[in-house]
């Protein structure tokens, strides 16, 4: 930790939550306007590593959904393949999208598959890209601990 | 030889119940001739976008295949539960027997050629799997691969013949193929076709030249032999002939095609047994004469020719399997099939001898057996048919080898005096070892007392080779007349071939070794040694190690034939009007050019990497400018990722003391003029793109359809997400799986990285 830099992990703290926050708001708005599942997803891995460079590895690791990037990374992909199914359901090809408005008491929220599609687009990106990532780093990691051998 | 283990041995009632299966397939095939007027046909929607239906058609050639595929079935199981007693792979033999027969089938009752060509592929690979069931022996594994190599590439020959067929004559039903066929004019394409087909069926039943794989493949356990290579699989070949000899008969060149290879397989495949002294690989190769012979009787013309068909094919399955049951007997009970190590055995093995002397009576076609009923059915037909001299020639060595080798496997090793050096153990098998062999002879026996049993089947197969529309039923009844003179001409070539046999093999041995390694099997072998050599030398050249000569050959790949075809379609673009770009836009461009010229002239790894990104950064500022800020986000993101992991892996290989400047490269000259090459390839590329008129279809339909199918207001992301979802889904699979394979190597790194090593390199 000492030899980390002491404004990178100060600041890390308010950018890795506007960062991902900032990713979410590209997922979801994604259907209409630019954004999307993918792009968020490379957003949250910048957060990833901004926190492994700051405070380390283990810590961006922890930090991530389920707390390793392998479940993110499988659990989007099952999300993205399921999304498909209730077309198949009702008859048409698989990964036909459907879609329904839900009317609460003044609010319409609009649901569909394809939102469900494009989380798991989200969440398999972050967490293979991340994994990739942080495996990189944390050798690189290694060595500065130990020093030279 | 079968290892005994006792967990692994599988009980009396589990062979039971596999052999079930055949026998439940025999009673099914039965009723079906019993009850129902053939042709029989059925058919289920398979693929509908491709109009591929699985149609099924059950007429009299496919009624006389399936009672030998079940009834020898039959046999073979319950032979395959003494002959593999207590082999711990025993289950596998009856799972992939039962699969096989289901295949085998399929085969012979699919209409549709591409439902038949997967039955076809299917027996192909079982074969493939059963040859090489004693998997711990080199040779197993080996004749495995050529048997496959042989048949799959004679399949995927056939799969080419049968789709030229199926477009020039506008349907892939068997049925309306041969009815359509003789109505249409001979054209290239139809023989091509037909040439393919040919191939394809050659190779399938062991004609010349492709007939070296059938005595290969007696590495099988003798079940496998019996079914497999004797009486069913290899004859699927003759079986898809006679199924399109009503389309093809009236050619010229499909009948001198299929009299030539089949004498000159029938023959020569006679003439190759005399080389062998193992007793299963000279019933190979009598298997492979015989195989001829029926090519040949394909090929002839007339309703006794193909009456003489069904009579060969029944016939030899009825003889042949139980010869094969009786080698499979001696190597069980005795040891060697070597026939230079066997005699007398009769006194050990009283009811093999006997089953072994009813087979041979019909192969050397004794009367009262029905090997003499189809032989005398064959020779009719060669009266009335037009047949060439050589087609007679190679019948007499035919049947004069037939019975000499008759005698050698009834005979010879059960009646004649031991030679020196012979084994002296020997036992008999079990009841199910026995009583096949004796219950197919015996069948045979009782056919060839009273062929008439037979006429309505043999009729029925008969029919369904003769022409469309000369549906004239075959009343002459099957009454041999024995020929006294003829046969006994025969039986005296064939008793001089009997006794002369160790000469004749010492006489060709010398031959062979006069002339030297000649012969297909050889040019197999030397084939298959040069592919590997040939692969080998392109590897060292392309895949050096070294990462510019890749760089080199990927960018060589792409640019020299995009050249090729831009310089063939040249001339059709024009400079676009020049226009003055945007001041973002030139800013943008600027960038990138600054970027690719710092790559180009620094030399420190880090620096490079940050050039490079400031391509993608220029371009992604391109994108902004361009109206594509989808496009462009995912650049910026995409880019830093990419800059901050390589920048990671670049500073580990600093520390590794790896991180050297990049090198002069020795081959400068070489290098620009690719370049240069590559450039220009893709501006030219980028002005016949110009030149052409954009088609607008697909973005006009993604625009239009957007909101009102998908809901969705931005394009990109609904391509992405749900016009073109399945892509996305791909290649995202295909990132986590990446990960998943990339994280234990890594971790394995890292693992590596904290042990430290002593005296290891920092």
């Amino acid at each position: 930790m000492n030899s980390r830099i002491v404004i990178l992990a100060v600041v890390a703290r308010p950018l890795y939550l506007v960062i991902l926050l900032a990713s979410l708001w590209v997922l979801l708005r994604g259907h209409n306007e630019p954004g999307g599942g993918f792009i968020g997803g490379l957003m949250a891995v910048s957060a990833t590593i901004l926190w492994g460079v700051a405070h380390g590895t283990t810590a961006a690791r922890a930090r991530l959904p389920l707390g390793d990037a392998v479940w993110p990374a499988v659990i989007g992909l099952l999300l993205a393949a399921i999304s498909g199914v209730p077309g198949l359901l009702d008859g048409e090809a698989y990964l036909t999208h459907r879609a329904w408005t839900l009317a609460f008491v003044s609010v319409e929220l609009k649901l569909s598959t394809v939102l469900l599609f494009d989380i798991g687009v989200y969440l398999a990106v972050w967490g293979a890209l991340a994994g990739y990532a942080l495996a990189l780093l944390a050798v690189d990691e290694q060595e500065q601990e130990g020093g030279p051998a | 030889m079968t290892v005994t283990t006792p967990n692994a041995a599988m009980s009396v009632a589990g062979r039971a119940l596999f052999t079930l299966a055949p026998v439940t397939a025999l009673a099914a095939v039965l009723w079906l001739l019993a009850t129902q007027a053939l042709p029989l046909t059925l058919s289920w929607v398979w693929i509908p976008a491709l109009d591929i239906e699985l149609a099924f058609r059950i007429d009299g050639l496919s009624a006389l295949m399936l009672l030998m595929i079940t009834g020898v079935g039959v046999a073979v199981f319950v032979y395959a539960g003494g002959y593999l007693s207590g082999h711990p792979d025993q289950k596998r033999a009856y799972l992939l027997l039962g699969l096989f027969m289901v295949a085998m089938i399929g085969c012979v009752t699919a209409d549709h050629v591409l439902v038949l060509f997967v039955f076809w592929e299917g027996t192909s690979l079982l074969s493939f799997l059963l040859v090489g069931f004693y998997h711990e022996r080199q040779e197993s594994r080996r004749s495995a691969q050529q048997s496959l190599l042989v048949t799959g590439t004679g399949g995927l020959v056939l799969l080419a013949g049968f789709i030229v067929l199926g477009q020039t004559v506008g349907s892939y039903r068997l049925s309306e193929i041969i009815v359509l066929v003789p109505t249409m004019e001979v054209t290239p394409t139809l023989t091509l076709a037909m040439g393919l087909i040919l191939v394809g069926a050659f190779t399938k039943s062991a004609q010349f030249p492709f007939h070296f794989w059938l005595p290969n493949a007696m590495a099988a356990p003798t079940p496998v032999s019996a079914y497999l290579h004797s009486a069913t699989m290899v004859k699927l070949g003759v079986y898809l002939l006679a199924r399109l000899d009503p389309a093809f008969g009236e050619w010229p060149l499909w009948v001198w095609l299929l009299k030539g290879v089949g004498s000159v397989t029938a023959a020569w495949g006679m003439v190759l047994a005399l080389r062998e002294r193992d007793l299963k690989r000279i019933l190979a190769w009598s298997t492979v004469a015989t195989l001829g012979t029926l090519v040949v009787l394909v090929g002839l013309r007339g309703e006794s020719a193909a009456l003489a068909v069904g009579a060969l094919l029944l016939a030899h399955a009825l003889y042949k399997a139980p010869l094969f049951f009786v080698a499979g007997n001696i190597d069980h009970g005795a040891g060697p099939r070597l026939i230079d190590r066997l005699g007398g055995l009769r006194r050990q093995m009283p009811w093999t001898a006997a089953a072994a002397l009813l087979a041979a009576a019909s192969l050397a076609g004794l009367p009262l057996s029905f090997g003499f009923v189809a032989k005398d059915v064959i020779s009719e037909a060669k009266s009335v048919g037009e047949v060439f001299t050589f087609a007679r020639m190679a019948n007499t060595v035919f049947g004069t080898i037939a019975v000499a080798v008759a005698g050698i496997t009834a005979v010879r090793v059960f009646w004649l005096r031991p030679p020196p050096g012979a084994v002296r153990q020997a036992h008999e098998g079990g009841a199910a070892l026995v009583l096949p062999p004796l219950v197919l002879g015996l069948v045979g026996l009782v056919l060839g007392m009273f062929p008439l049993l037979a006429q309505d089947l043999l009729a029925g197969a008969a029919m369904a080779m003769s022409p469309a529309g000369a549906g004239t039923a075959l009343t002459a009844p099957l009454d041999p007349q024995p020929d006294v003179g003829s046969l006994l001409l025969g039986l005296l070539f064939g008793a001089t071939v009997f006794l002369l046999w160790d000469r004749l093999y010492r006489g060709l041995e010398w031959l062979a070794g006069r002339t030297g390694r000649i012969g297909m099997s050889s040019i197999y072998e030397r084939t298959l040694a040069w592919i590997p050599r040939v692969a080998a030398g392109i590897t060292r050249r392309a895949q050096n190690g070294s990462l510019p000569v890749y760089v080199a050959w990927v960018l060589a790949s792409v640019a020299v034939p995009l050249a090729t075809l831009l310089w063939l379609g040249r001339g059709q673009w024009t400079w676009p009007a020049a226009e003055m770009p945007s001041a973002g836009l030139a800013g943008a461009a600027s960038l990138v050019i600054l970027g690719a010229v710092f790559a180009c002239l620094m030399r420190d790894r880090l620096v490079v990497l940050l050039s490079v990104g400031l391509i993608g950064y220029g371009s992604a500022v391109m994108f902004l400018f361009l109206g594509a800020p989808d496009v462009a986000y995912t650049q910026f993101t995409m880019e830093t990722v990419f800059v901050i992991v390589a920048a990671a892996v670049l500073l580990k290989l600093r520390r590794m003391g790896l991180d050297r400047a990049v090198p002069e490269p020795a081959w400068r000259p070489g290098a620009l003029a690719l370049s240069l090459l590559v450039a220009s390839v893709l501006t030219a590329l980028l002005l016949a793109v110009y030149a052409t008129p954009f088609d607008p279809v697909l973005s006009e339909f993604f625009g239009e359809q957007s909101v009102p199918a998908a809901y969705g207001r931005n394009v990109v992301n609904v391509i992405l997400v749900d016009f073109r979802a399945l892509d996305t889904l791909g290649e995202v699979a295909v990132v986590v799986l990446s990960l998943l394979a990339a994280l234990p190597v890594l971790q394995a790194w890292r693992r590596r990285a904290r042990t430290p090593v002593a005296g290891g390199r920092s």
